[in-house]
């Protein structure tokens, strides 16, 4: 559940879900369950630019002046387009029945993450072409940055209550990378100016690279007419590499909870430090090198005896020698977005000493100790993500109200890069051992969700267990 | 307990129905999405001094040349393009009246078109010629044929004179600037 900002799941401990995003979260169950497949979903788009609702509103504007005043003319390279979903095929947790401060959790699940940064010249460069008014400009080649993939993820986790005051936890992962793309390291320029004997020179200088991995397996499937069967090959492809067949990788997640006062508690967790090393299926292109065009040149008398009718082949030979557009196979490593969460956390309202079977509850259950039980909490979290091109952040205000053993309620507002306005609302339910929860952000959004720039929804369900039963 | 479960999940599934609006989208636009870039290139560079103009013998033509040019008729090129404009510059700081014919020629080299430039001697200003294609201009047919362009330069002077300028030569340059439809 790692892949986008989860403000309202995290240190919200009701939810067995939130140990995904910090394994060292104060878990309250004797052991839980989710629902297969059904126990936690969630998905997200963002874009920090335009929305569809700028470009596609029925607004009677014309569609191409649209684009240019509301896409070209506005958006940057920082801007992006992206999108993260997942779906937990299983989760499990359970107390150790020796040692009932530890918690151990469980299971699997799938995650598809892309993000794509506006590529604004290489975009101006083919919405307006190199001449005109942009001959002398410089078009950097470094504005394709872009990177995607989808894995499944199988975790497994422990959570130990060191101390009345801290808790901390761990998961390991297995990656199995079903396809994953990258073009993010991505440099060079291209340009026209004067020319020194022509007219007009072309210079490119390119150091560019798409790498992908478990990609062409699918398009080989897609693209074999011969097959009649070519459903039941995508989906047995699939199957093979969501269950350890694909490209192969290995990560770590950390947490902790510590309370320094009764009311008062800071968390952090730091997740998918991992990698993946992408060895099979690979095809991977690049565009290397530099070149100077002034178009065909004869000098005379020099050339006299050089000219010959394939002078204009010679010259794009030449070029494509200089900027070689080549593939090989070259397996590589690629690394996981790590994320990073803070949190601080100040409890207050009605105490009340809780009891063992109840939902809600603040210290593990089965510690045997009893603490009082706030109904509300306030308190603010900080939400890092390693991006392509640097460090995603977003700080985030909650305000969380229990509301009897059955029902907790978070909201929260969040600034980020995609939203200013972004305010969010979690319910958690627990109908005996049934646990549903459902996570919205972004909520004001929602009177046009065609213009909002970022929506994320998730949910689940799950079975859990306060006591041995 | 299983009512109050019932109710809450019906409660947000309301509150998302009523607030959950969007204005009317018109996915349609997309095809209405104009693109045309204006693509610029330096196409042919000619340069010769007069020592070598002064050693042509042939029907004074002191450079012929034919060469494949597929730039234009490149399927990608010919299909989306809209017009366009070639320049031609020509600078002579020779002492001699030259002429230089640019032919544009299809596969079988018969000519489609050309263009003649009549270059007097120096002292003289460097001659700019736009040839605009497409609409309003020669037809896009004339280059979205053509596979050979031959150049022909030839001394409409004497054999003997050299211009008192420093490294006298005639020189042209050409470049085309093509409007395209990617979209």
């Amino acid at each position: 559940m790692h892949a986008q900002n989860k403000q309202l799941l995290y240190d919200f401990y009701e939810i067995p879900q939130s140990l995904m995003v910090n394994p060292g979260v104060k878990a309250t169950e004797k052991w839980h369950t989710g629902i297969p497949v059904i126990s936690g979903l969630s998905f997200q788009a963002g874009t920090s630019g335009v929305t569809v609702n700028d470009l596609f509103a029925n607004d009677g504007i014309d569609f191409t002046t649209k684009v240019r005043e509301r896409l070209l003319d506005v958006m940057n390279r920082k801007d992006d387009f992206s999108t993260t979903s997942q779906i937990e095929g299983f989760n499990v947790g359970f107390r150790g029945r020796n040692r009932p401060d530890d918690y151990y959790s469980f299971g699997m699940y799938g995650e598809t993450d892309i993000i794509v940064y506006w590529p604004r010249d290489l975009a101006i460069l083919a919405f307006e072409g190199n001449g005109g008014a942009n001959i002398g400009r410089s078009f950097d080649l470094g504005d394709l940055s872009l990177r995607g993939e989808m894995v499944s993820v199988f975790h497994f986790g422990v959570n130990r209550k060191i101390s009345n005051t801290l808790t901390v936890g761990a998961r390991a992962k297995i990656y199995s990378s079903i396809f994953q793309f990258r073009s993010t390291k991505n440099s060079g320029s291209f340009s026209t100016t004067e020319g020194q004997n022509n007219i007009y020179t072309n210079s490119i200088v390119a150091d560019m690279e798409l790498q992908t991995s478990g990609i062409d397996g699918f398009l080989d499937i897609i693209d074999d007419d011969t097959s009649g069967s070519r459903r039941e090959r995508l989906e047995r492809l699939f199957t093979k590499k969501v269950l350890f067949g694909g490209n192969l990788g290995l990560g770590f997640d950390l947490g902790f909870t510590h309370d320094l006062n009764p009311q008062t508690t800071i968390t952090g967790s730091l997740l998918d430090v991992g990698f993946i090393y992408n060895s099979k299926d690979i095809r991977n292109f690049t565009l290397n090198g530099s070149a100077t065009n002034e178009g065909v040149s004869i000098v005379l008398p020099d050339d006299i005896s050089n000219t010959g009718t394939d002078i204009w082949q010679d010259l794009v030979d030449e070029i494509e020698e200089s900027v070689p557009f080549d593939e090989n196979e070259s397996s590589y490593i690629s690394f996981r977005p790590v994320k990073a969460y803070g949190s601080i956390r100040y409890n207050f309202g009605e105490g009340k000493t809780r009891t063992r079977n109840c939902g809600g509850c603040l210290v593990n259950s089965e510690s045997g100790q009893s603490e009082d039980f706030y109904r509300n909490s306030v308190g603010g979290q900080l939400f890092l993500l390693k991006r392509p091109r640097g460090i995603q952040g977003a700080l985030t205000g909650f305000y969380q109200r229990r509301l009897g053993r059955s029902l907790a309620l978070k909201t929260t507002y969040t600034v980020d890069k995609y939203s200013f306005s972004n305010v969010g609302l979690g319910l958690n339910l627990q109908a005996g051992p049934v646990n549903f929860y459902v996570l919205a952000d972004n909520l004001l959004a929602y009177r046009n969700i065609a213009d909002s720039h970022y929506a994320s929804l998730q949910f689940g369900f799950n079975i859990i267990s306060w006591n041995g039963n | 307990m299983q009512r109050l479960f019932f109710n809450c999940f019906l409660a947000f599934n309301c509150l998302f129905a009523f607030f959950g609006c969007s204005e009317e989208q018109n996915f349609d636009q997309f095809d209405d999405l104009s693109v045309t870039p204006l693509v610029a290139s330096s196409i042919f560079y000619l340069e010769s001094d007069e020592q070598f103009i002064n050693t042509a013998t042939t029907l004074n033509a002191f450079y012929t040349e034919t060469f494949n040019f597929d730039a234009f008729n490149e399927q990608f090129v010919a299909e989306r393009l809209i017009e366009g404009t070639i320049t031609y510059e020509i600078e002579n700081t020779t002492s001699k009246r030259l002429n230089i014919l640019v032919e544009f020629l299809d596969e079988t080299e018969a000519t489609l078109d050309f263009e003649l430039f009549e270059v007097e001697p120096a002292p003289s200003e460097i001659q700019t010629i736009e040839v605009p294609y497409g609409p309003g201009g020669k037809s896009l047919d004339i280059l979205a044929t053509t596979s050979n362009i031959r150049v022909t330069g030839n001394n409409l002077g004497d054999n003997t004179s050299v211009s008192s300028n420093e490294e006298p030569k005639v020189i042209m340059r050409s470049a085309a600037e093509f409007l395209f439809r990617l979209k």
